[in-house]
């Protein structure tokens, strides 16, 4: 007879009750076959409700006819419903429509094959561009690395001149006696000052 | 008629649709709302519906009026295709024009018709005792 209810439409309705009562409702058919009657019912029995004949004539009069105009009805929407199917796949605009679709569908299939061609020739001249790009750009590194090359060569020909200049002043085996005669015979002085212009001043204090 | 609003209805589905009230979204509200709606047989009453062809609502406003409205061309397609309405919808679209008249609402009528005649002729007849009494007194 009574039927636990618990979900969140109860939520809300639980924060008064206590905390561990349960939320039943009032459901049909609690008791079994088996059970035996309630005393309140023991003598009971179920009289449905009274009839009028005259009332109950006049009603089924009322219902066959009732009946009749709602079978007709129903026929007549079907009938509706299977026409306007009908119209709708077969009709006269039927055939219409499906042509203009084939003539949109063409048009559009004619302008995409457009837009293909001319994104192609867009993109062959960007590629070619780039590749010309690509090309000029290898020229120029090669270029660039035989200057350098050159410029590398130039430097170390000239190291080698100025190690030749400066190998003529070497004092060698053969040259070794005469430089230090020279040596000796001139004493050279290094005793001078330096001003701020940078003008030597040769004049020192100890002379 | 089976076979036919099967060939109709796209899906197969064993159960037929009804046109059928189903409470609308007000809950724990004591405020009741129907939608008419067409729906499986076997769904539940304020489940997964087909379409909603209507609404109803049982309580009179301020002008004692009770609100219905219909589509009516989408109702007739659902009949068309095989679909049933239950009795207080039909009675609704009985009222409404659009079918005609379910027997039962002249019954109901013509009882509390007779209803309120008794009520009115014991009414009459008490008064008119009372004032036999008060005469003869």
């Amino acid at each position: 007879m009574f039927r636990v209810i618990s979900g969140r439409s109860v939520q809300a309705a639980r924060l008064l009750a206590p905390r561990n009562a349960v939320l039943v409702e009032a459901v049909r058919g609690r008791k079994s076959r088996t059970d035996p009657v309630a005393k309140s019912k023991v003598g009971r029995i179920k009289v449905p409700p009274p009839v009028d004949p005259v009332e109950m004539l006049v009603l089924k009069e009322r219902y066959s006819e009732y009946e009749l105009i709602m079978r007709a009805l129903r026929l007549e929407f079907k009938e509706e419903v299977l026409r306007k199917k009908y119209e709708e796949e077969t009709g006269s605009q039927a055939e219409e429509r499906a042509r203009q679709e084939e003539e949109e569908h063409r048009a559009l299939i004619n302008w995409n094959d457009e837009e293909n061609l001319r994104m192609l020739k867009a993109r062959i001249l960007r590629v070619q561009k780039e590749e010309e790009e690509a090309e000029r750009k290898k020229m120029e590194a090669a270029i660039q690395r035989e200057q350098q090359l050159e410029e590398s060569i130039r430097l170390r020909e000239k190291e080698i001149l100025q190690l030749q200049e400066e190998a003529k002043n070497f004092i060698t085996l053969e040259n070794l006696d005469q430089r230090i005669e020279d040596a000796l015979d001139n004493p050279k002085n290094y005793n001078f000052a330096v001003d701020k212009e940078g003008k030597v001043v040769k004049r020192t204090v100890l002379q | 008629m089976v076979h036919l609003s099967s060939f109709l209805l796209k899906k197969y589905h064993s159960g037929y649709v009804v046109i059928r009230l189903a409470m609308a979204g007000h809950k724990q509200a004591n405020r009741p709302f129907y939608r008419i709606v067409a729906a499986y047989n076997k769904r539940s009453r304020d489940g997964k519906y087909i379409e909603q062809l209507g609404t109803f609502d049982p309580l009179p406003n301020i002008y004692n009026e009770k609100l219905v409205s219909f589509n009516f061309d989408r109702i007739k397609y659902w009949i068309g295709c095989g679909a049933h309405p239950t009795k207080p919808v039909a009675k609704l679209l009985g009222l409404s024009g659009f079918f005609p008249l379910h027997p039962m609402t002249v019954t109901e009528a013509e009882r509390r018709r007779a209803q309120a005649k008794l009520a009115e002729t014991t009414a009459g007849t008490e008064d008119s005792q009372e004032e036999e009494n008060r005469a003869g007194v």
